[in-house]
């Protein structure tokens, strides 16, 4: 791809119109002074023309002739001129003119032509006058009609307005050239702001997110939205890229931690000789351990899966969440029996939502073992799901001891744990309600926690209802189903 | 030799406790937490602290700096699962006197141990040397004047923690302290009746007293079997 550079495109188009300009200005300038140069020559040529008449005087013979006197004429050297009387009779002429009758060289009816003689551009005035021969006789004296025909050469012209002409171009050019610097200078300084930015853009590197828009680029109008939105896109990418460090850094401990369990379990079985028993118990532990780890890792890559699953596999399925809901329950109750917990389920209408029937079993699990790992024996956990017309809200409840508020809004962050120091011995990786947050936003739903310390709490998820039930439909549940604990 | 090992996950706490009881013979307590691992560490009967970072409640570095705080000297070991100069740099900064990556071997964390331990009462070499007593603490062996005597595993360790402090009179409430943990019901005549064990062994051959008793007040190791 080529690159362009805006200031120089700003830069030409400007000359370009400048140019454009320039030579319209210099034609009119021309014509106007080709037009005003005529005029004045035109009125040079009438006077001297005049003045030949004036020099036609009485020759003072008996035919009352008249003729041409020529002294005090003072006319131009390549001047040229012919004086005649009605009859035709030459006066007079330049010596520079020998040619023929000079009026045959009107070209036109006007009395001003342009003609070519000897080699150059003439214009020629053709003047017809009258000369009273005797005006002191009765009758006035004697009219004689006297034809001039005066030319001269129009070099001069031309050399006015070719120096008019030069002079506008001149001017223009140092115009253009002035414009120019001046508008590649301003340009610079303009966009100093932008190049700032781009600098401060330049340092933004895996390690240093922060990126700080420049003053000069916030203060500038036209730059300000670029240099606000670059602030806060890199603002967002930060969070998440920290967020996503977070997630390596404290996965990696998890690993490492139940790696380590693993690997002094069977070190500590290899220190010394031992029997038969201690030896299979040792194992025993050892595979307990593996199978912790491996859940760890299941649900590191369900969670990985449930974040990270692209728009097609989004719209894949649709399920009946009350399926899901009726039988996470019945899979707990021995685990809930077990803890001397009451455990109930209310879905008494479908729910179809946009999951997979394992996202929606993943769902159900993941809510009700958080609920019965913080149930203390005797008490109830409730979960119940109620359909209206594009809703569903499933509510699993518990009434165990609750969660600090300071701890609710970072309960659904990935490892973490509301007490650590119990949830380790029950188990919980803390990724079970990241786990959640993931698949209910994936069906564009909502989840939140409510707790109350004392009392209990309960965790709400809101999901859309889908509008196309699957073709086969699915089982209702009309009855309640209240397995004793 | 008493140690607190303070590690949130309870299995791996399980394995440290077991592997520091049956190899070097230690006593071992736990915590759980940042908060009771703080507790245990104040009240300054251990020969080791064994400390994860990564803890519910007060985290390990946090632990560290306040028993550092305190001019509370005793050797601690971190386990750490982070990775990063910076953060080595950091613990050892903090007061840390060694640390260990996990997932670590166990035979390492023993030997690190041991030898924290060691440096931490002022000896360098694994074999330390009384008068004419000598105590391998790699082998766990004891020789009088060059011969083998065999101890059984709690006179090795009365004789071990009286070995660091020679000339140094060591009450029999500071031997319960340091070498039996939470789990032991404390009898004092225990100790006096491993002591006069340990003493009679010691005895075998030479007529020269190598444990002192002063009433009331403790036991000491004759430094010098001459002035005995």
């Amino acid at each position: 791809m080529r690159r362009h550079s805006l200031s120089r495109r700003l830069i030409s188009s400007v000359l370009l119109v400048e140019l454009i300009f320039a030579v319209a200005i210099i034609a009119l300038a021309a014509a106007y002074e080709r037009h005003a140069h005529l005029r004045s020559f035109d009125i040079m040529l009438q006077g001297r023309a005049d003045s030949l008449l004036g020099a036609v005087q009485d020759a003072e013979d008996p035919a009352d002739n008249v003729m041409l006197d020529r002294t005090g004429l003072q006319l131009p050297a390549q001047d040229v001129y012919e004086v005649r009387d009605s009859s035709g009779r030459l006066l007079g002429r330049s010596a520079n003119w020998q040619g023929p009758d000079m009026h045959n060289l009107a070209a036109g009816d006007g009395p001003i032509y342009n003609a070519r003689i000897n080699g150059h551009h003439y214009r020629v005035l053709a003047l017809h006058g009258l000369r009273v021969v005797d005006p002191g006789d009765k009758g006035g004296g004697t009219p004689r009609r006297i034809l001039v025909v005066y030319g001269a050469p129009t070099a001069q012209v031309w050399h006015q307005v070719r120096n008019a002409i030069i002079f506008f171009s001149l001017s223009n050019l140092v115009l253009l050239i002035v414009t120019g610097v001046l508008m590649a200078w301003l340009l610079h300084r303009g966009l100093a702001p932008m190049r700032q930015l781009a600098a401060e853009a330049e340092n933004i590197s895996i390690h240093r997110w922060s990126f700080q828009a420049p003053e000069s680029a916030a203060e500038t109008r036209e730059l300000a939205p670029l240099a606000s939105a670059l602030t806060g896109a890199m603002q967002r990418l930060e969070a998440s890229f920290s967020q996503q460090r977070r997630f390596v850094s404290d996965a990696a401990h998890e690993l490492k931690t139940a790696v380590a369990v693993v690997k002094s379990s069977l070190q500590l079985l290899a220190m010394r000789q031992r029997t038969t028993e201690e030896y299979a118990a040792g194992v025993e532990v050892s595979l307990a351990d593996c199978e912790r780890m491996e859940d760890i890792v299941a649900r590191m890559l369900t969670l990985a899966r449930a974040e990270h699953s692209s728009g097609a596999e989004r719209l894949s399925g649709i399920f009946d969440l009350a399926v899901s809901a009726v039988a996470t329950t019945q899979q707990f109750q021995s685990m809930a029996e077990v803890r001397f917990v009451k455990l109930t389920v209310t879905a008494s209408e479908p729910a179809f939502v946009s999951l997979s029937s394992e996202e929606c079993a993943l769902l159900c699990s993941n809510l009700l073992l958080n609920a019965l790992q913080h149930s203390p024996p005797q008490t109830q956990v409730k979960m119940q799901l109620q359909t209206e017309t594009n809703r569903a809200e499933l509510r699993v409840e518990d009434q165990g001891d609750g969660i600090d508020a300071a701890l609710l809004p970072h309960v659904f962050e990935r490892f973490s744990r509301g007490d650590p120091s119990r949830s380790r011995n029950t188990g919980g990786t803390g990724l079970g309600l990241a786990i959640c947050k993931a698949i209910v936003e994936k069906a564009s739903g909502t989840i939140a926690l409510k707790s109350e310390p004392g009392v209990g709490t309960t965790a709400v998820v809101r999901l859309p209802v889908a509008t196309r039930p699957p073709a086969g439909g699915s089982q209702r549940f009309d009855l309640q189903t209240t397995p004793s604990a | 030799m008493r140690v607190l090992v303070v590690e949130d996950e309870v299995r791996l706490a399980d394995n440290l406790a077991a592997a520091l009881r049956e190899g070097p013979g230690f006593a071992v307590d736990c915590a759980e937490d940042g908060e009771v691992g703080e507790q245990l560490a104040s009240q300054g009967c251990y020969d080791l602290i064994v400390l994860d970072l990564m803890l519910p409640k007060v985290d390990g570095l946090t632990v560290l700096r306040h028993l550092r705080g305190r001019d509370n000297a005793t050797p601690v070991l971190i386990l750490t699962a982070k990775d990063g100069t910076a953060s080595t740099i950091e613990l050892l900064n903090a007061g840390a006197d060694d640390y260990l990556s996990k997932p670590f071997d166990l035979g390492e964390l023993i030997a690190r141990a041991k030898a924290l331990i060691r440096r931490g009462k002022g000896a360098s070499h694994p074999v330390l040397a009384v008068a004419d007593i000598e105590v391998n603490t790699l082998e766990q062996t004891v020789r009088r004047a060059g011969r083998l005597i065999d101890l059984s595993p709690t006179e090795y360790r009365i004789l071990e923690y009286m070995v660091h402090r020679p000339r140094v009179i060591v009450s029999k409430r500071e031997l319960l302290e340091h070498l039996y943990d939470y789990n032991w019901e404390h009898h004092s005549n225990v100790i006096e009746a491993h002591i006069s064990n340990l003493r009679k062994k010691l005895m075998a051959d030479t007529d020269q007293q190598a444990v002192e008793t002063l009433r009331g007040r403790g036991y000491r190791l004759v430094a010098d079997p001459e002035s005995a």
